[in-house]
Formats: structure tokens, sequence, C-alpha cells
């Protein structure tokens, strides 16, 4: 008798000869019949994040939106790229803000490119609006997700809806996705988040924001952000969607203004300054 | 359950093993005095707790020469708790009285190694918890009369037990005035 | 390396076991649909959520999915969304193919079931309510588990708080424990008027938002008459 659990209950290979291993469907079948060590090791999907970007943060104010995420690309603590864009416009309609692995979104890039691109034959205007960005980027993170092989990633989705309204959205791996006047993606949904409701908790409070205040929150929350993130830059990205006017302002290689290390000699442990 | 110089304590009868019934008659109320005692959870704990605060209670009451009052008894049950913080007995108890002094009525929760829960309105425990708690929060109103109250927390207890398997086969109800306790049994479902 | 070597398992060249990714998660709230004599209401709070963290104040959860039925599925969002973005497809390819005749509640009820069942070994994480009127024009309430066990009922509550507001509809709605005073017998079953329905929903949703962390913040309340759906907006607490 064979005492191995997975063999009870098996005709024995003395009397019944050799086991047909396709009968089974066994996963590694394969190897018993191409004898490769290829298959020695599972199909692998995707199961973390490699090089990441952080938070991307967003907010409403009265005539438009504004949107920014910083410049660096991390490698577990390492600084890996300080140079890569995370904000990408699709059409002139739109703004994805990615955070999460760094090759996902250069696929997710592309594949917003071929969009663009097979959308702009038969089209004498430009249809592509922020919408439907952000319908095709749901059902694919959420497609993906389903075959358990994710693109690691959490996206805002800001621009100009089917009726030129501001629109703004956001959607992660998993396919959940969700819209609020402010909304930040990583660690900016802790730090960035209750500063940004401070100023825009529902949709009522838009109209009283206006687009100076708005632009020196965004930037006072990316301050905050590189204070207390230690995956972010102080350089980063910011784009200013304005309804009005219907422009698009693409701010690059902005820095963290007016910071005050100070406090910083005065922190002693979890912060509690130490006698 | 607080009510105008009143309060209730009420529990079920049911104790199992699991999702069998074992007996329909197991009361989780227990007196020290003028003060009123619930414990849920493992039934020999609950057993030996009962018995160890008795002891504690004549204790005190030798010592002090006078009936322990709630909000002492809180403060008691919470250091005993603790004391087995590392080796805890697995109880969810609940304190109810009224102050023989100030006539103040008191009730309070805790967790199972002493976390003390001072409420206003009510304080709920065991397998049916958050029922109770979305009856309670659904039906109580301060103020009440002692009538309206056994109401109340009859009603808050009886279909809060009806929607846990492990809750119900009766029920026992506690209304506590200054000068009078009145003990009702609870006919419900018995399934 | 594991000594359960065998061609049915390939576990055994993994020594540790990685983590692996999670495709669901819970994006909390809580439904309540409750069916009244010639009307529906499904009600559901618009506070998002992905643990501790809201996401939005207003997300709403309780659609209008046309031939007067009202469909929330509540839990892991993404699923719900999908379930029922399927639903209203398969409804558009049941209008083309029987002359735009309105689909029933109880035909509904039953493809719900397959869509549901048709990802049983990968389902939907969400608790299903479907509100409407029925062929006698009654209100109707079909209530489904994640994988598609279903049942008609008079009221349900799904969600997050389900556990808190349950026993009260069944006090409330069917009169559960309640004996009349004069007889001492079963108080008798009423159908309620919709103001009643209305603020006992009311009442549900801010006992649950006290309790409830993943509760609260908006109750947007659908109800289904033979005049066609309307919905209603109430604050919650924001905390």
């Amino acid at each position: 008798m064979n005492h191995d659990p997975y063999h009870w209950g098996r005709p024995s290979n003395e009397t019944y000869g050799q086991y047909n291993y396709k009968i089974s469907n066994a996963s590694n079948i394969n190897k018993q019949f191409n004898n490769a060590s290829s298959c020695d090791f599972p199909t692998m999907l995707t199961q973390q994040p490699m090089i990441t970007g952080t938070s991307v943060i967003a907010i409403k104010y009265n005539d438009g939106l504004i949107i920014a995420a910083d410049n660096m690309g991390s490698y577990g603590s390492l600084m890996k790229i300080d140079d890569l864009e995370r904000l990408i416009q699709v059409g002139d309609k739109t703004i994805v803000g990615i955070s999460g692995d760094i090759s996902d979104l250069q696929q997710i890039e592309r594949m917003l490119d071929d969009v663009e691109l097979e959308e702009s034959y038969d089209m004498e205007s430009s249809n592509l609006n922020a919408e439907h960005i952000h319908e095709y980027l749901s059902n694919v993170l959420y497609n993906r997700r389903s075959k358990m092989n994710p693109l690691w990633n959490a996206c805002i989705v800001g621009g100009f809806d089917s009726n030129d309204e501001i629109f703004l959205k956001y959607v992660d791996m998993l396919g959940v996705s969700y819209s609020s006047p402010s909304m930040a993606t990583g660690f900016g949904a802790h730090l960035a988040i209750p500063l940004l409701r401070e100023k825009v908790d529902k949709e009522s409070d838009v109209v009283k924001l206006n687009k100076q205040d708005a632009i020196q929150l965004v930037k006072d929350c990316m301050k905050i952000l590189f204070y207390r993130d230690a995956r972010s830059l102080d350089k980063y990205s910011l784009c200013i969607i304005n309804k009005t006017s219907k422009e698009i302002e693409f701010l690059k290689n902005l820095k963290c203004e007016d910071m005050n290390w100070e406090v910083g000699k005065n922190i002693r442990g979890y912060g509690i300054p130490q006698l | 359950m607080v009510g105008k110089d009143c309060v209730a304590i009420a529990c079920d009868l049911r104790l199992g093993s699991q999702s069998l019934g074992v007996s329909n008659n197991f009361e989780k109320v227990f007196q020290y005095g003028h003060v009123f005692m619930g414990l849920t959870g493992l039934a020999s704990d609950v057993l030996t707790v009962h018995e160890n605060f008795r002891m504690k209670t004549n204790l005190y009451k030798m010592r002090e020469e006078r009936e322990i009052e709630p909000e002492s008894m809180a403060n008691l049950v919470s250091t005993s708790l603790y004391e087995k913080r590392f080796g805890p007995w697995f109880v969810g108890p609940i304190v109810a009285g009224i102050n023989s002094k100030s006539g103040k009525p008191f009730v309070c929760a805790f967790d199972f190694i002493g976390c003390i829960d001072y409420a206003k309105d009510f304080v709920v425990s065991g397998t049916a918890a958050d029922q109770l708690y979305g009856m309670c929060e659904g039906l109580y109103e301060p103020n009440l009369e002692p009538e309206d109250l056994f109401e109340t927390i009859s009603q808050a207890l009886l279909n809060a037990a009806d929607r846990d398997a492990l809750s119900g086969w009766g029920a026992v109800v506690y209304v506590i005035t200054k000068d009078k306790v009145t003990k009702r049994y609870l006919k419900s479902r018995q399934d | 390396m594991s000594t359960l070597a065998s061609e049915y398992s390939n576990e055994v060249t993994h020594d540790v076991i990685e983590h692996r990714f999670n495709p669901y998660s819970d994006n909390g709230g809580t439904i309540l649909g409750i069916a009244g004599e010639d009307f529906a209401v499904l009600a559901g709070d618009t506070r998002h959520t992905t643990g501790y963290s809201i996401n939005s104040r207003y997300e709403p959860k309780v659609f209008n999915i046309g031939d007067d039925l009202l469909l929330t599925a509540n839990g892991f969002q993404a699923d719900g969304t999908a379930l029922i973005k399927n639903f209203k497809n398969q409804l558009i390819q049941y209008h083309f193919n029987n002359d735009n005749k309105k689909m029933s509640i109880e035909s509904s009820a039953r493809l719900i079931q397959h869509l549901l069942y048709g990802k049983r070994f990968f389902p939907y994480y969400v608790h299903t309510i479907l509100a409407g009127l029925d062929s006698e024009g009654k209100g109707s309430i079909y209530s489904f588990d994640p994988v598609g066990s279903y049942e008609r009922e008079q009221c349900r509550a799904g969600g997050a708080a389900a556990s808190l507001i349950m026993p009260f509809l069944d006090n409330q709605v069917n009169f559960k424990n309640q004996l009349d005073p004069e007889t001492g017998n079963k108080k008798q079953l009423k159908y309620l008027k919709l103001e009643e329905v209305v603020e006992l929903v009311r009442d549900a949703f801010s006992s649950a938002t006290e309790r409830h962390i993943h509760v609260g913040d908006g109750l947007e309340i659908l109800i289904v008459t033979k005049e066609g759906v309307r919905t209603e907006y109430y604050p919650l607490k924001r905390d």
C-alpha cells in the first residue's frame, strides 16, 4: 500500500499499468511528457508592485479641477526614477493621474494611446472625454483583477464629461471606483484628504473655492506629503482643468516651496518631545 | 437600559454548546444586594465569575457594613477582570442598578479584560450584541417610566434574540426602581 | 520540500506560502428594501469606504435600472457595478428579442439568480436586493445571497449594518413579538403607508449610522409606485 495521501484510492501501477496523467488534467501534467524544467515553476502573475509611484491628489474648484502627482518612481526605498511623469493627458479633455506600479502605468499609457489613436481615425472632432476614459480604465482594471492578473494601480481620472461638465472619478486595481469633489490615492488618502476636505467636503462646497486658493491648497498638500511620505519627492506636476476656457494647463517641474524643516530637530522618537 | 428613576436588565435563557441547545433555563443576570450583573460568554466562567463576585460583595458588605453601590461594583468588576489580563475569564459583563444614596440609575458594560463602557442610555453584551444595538438605537427613548421601560427592553431583547441563532429560548427581565424589583419571565420562540 | 509530493499537487514546489493577490475588498455601506401594498422602497446610504478610509460621502448604490425596477448590490463595489451592468445589458437583449416588453420582477429575479450563480466558483461578493411591483401591482422585494439563492420578502436589510437593522424590521414591519393589548393575540399584520415606511427607513439608517462606522453621510431612498420611480435624499451623520 502506498501511504501517500494523494495516492489513496488510486489503481496501483503494478496491477493496472502507468496512470494516464491526461485524465487528471493536473497542472504539472507536462512534466511527465516534456520532461522540461520550465514548468517546475508555476505561472507567475503580478503579486506585488515593483517600481512604484506614490499619491495622486485632486480637487474640484468653482471653475474646474486640479490634479497633482510627484515625479518619483521608487524601487522599495530606492529613488529609482526622479523625472517620472505620472499625469497622462489623453485627448484634449482628460488627465489621468496614476499611482502604483510604474511598468503597469506605462502599459496603461500605451493602452490609452491606442484608444486615442483608434478614436481619432474616423471622428472629425475629438469625442473622447474623461467619462469614456474612466469607463475604459475601470473595465480594463476589473477584467485584469478577475483574471487574477491585476494592473497594480490606483488612478484618478479628471477632465470633461459628455456635457462639458467637470468630471472627477477614481478607479483602482480591483475595479473599485467612486467620485468625490476631493480625492487622493495612497498616502494622500490619509494625509491630503483631511486638508482638502477642510475646504471642499461636499459638492456644494466647490463653488466656494476659487482657482488661486485651490492651487495653493494643492501645493500645500504636496508639501505636507513630501514632509511625511518617505516615498515622495518635492518635484511634482500639476494640471489645472479650466471649465469656462476649456483649457488644460499642464505645469511641470514644480518644487515644494516655503518648507520649514526646523520642526525636525525637535522631534524625538515618535513625535513626542522627550525631556 | 436606563429609564426615569429606574433601570432594567434582561437576558435570554439559552445555554448552548455551539449549535446544540443544552438548557432553556440558564439565567445570566445575578443580584448582589441592590446591584445587578448580567454575564454572557463561556458558561463555566459565567458561573465561576458569579460565585467570585458573590464572595467579593459579601466580603465588601462585612467590611463596609453596607451593600455595594453600582458605581463601586463597576470598578470592582473592572479590576477583577484586569487581574486576569493574560489568562482572562471569557465573559462579557454588564452592571445595572440604582445608587441607594443618590437614587441615580446606573448601567455600564465591560469587555472581557475589564474596559468599562459607561453609558447614559443602554449597554448590550453577548452573541446578539449587533442585533441588540440595532434594536435599542431604534426603540430607546430617554426618561421612560418603569412599565414603558419594561416593554422597550423586552421588545429589544426578544427581537434581537430571534435574529441570532445562538440566543433565545425564553427570557428574563428585571425592572429595578428605588424601592422595588420586578422580575418577569417572557415567553419567546423556541427555535 | 513537502513529503506529500505527487503528480496531483503542484503546491509541493512552494516551500513558503507567498503573499497572494486578494481580488476582493469591502466597500461598506448598508441597504434596505421594504414592500408596501402598492409601492416598494429601496434605500441605501451613500458612504463609500475601504478599510477605515471614507472614499466618498456621496456614491449612490441603488439604481433605477428601467422597467420600474430598483436594484442594488452591496458589498464589494466593483462586483456590484459589474453585476448591475451585466443585468442592464441582459435587459437590453430582452427588450430587443421581445418587442420591448417590460421585464417582470419575477423574471428579473430569476435572471439575477443565473447571473450570480454563473460565477459560483468566483462569486460576486455582494448582497443583492431587487425592488419593484409584481404582476398584480403589489410591492415586491427580492433578496439574493452572493451565489444566487433568492427569496421574495416583505422587507430585507443587507450590507454592513444588516444585523442591526433586520431585527428592527421584524419588529416594526412584520410586528414580530408584538401582541394586541386587548386580546393578547398576535398583532394583526397590515400594510404600512408610504409615509410610515419612509419614517421607518430613516429611523433604521440613523440608528445604524450611530453604531456602525461604515454607514453614514447620506441616505438615498428610491420609491417605486405605479406612477414610476422617485428619489428622496436625507443627510446622515458624517462622523
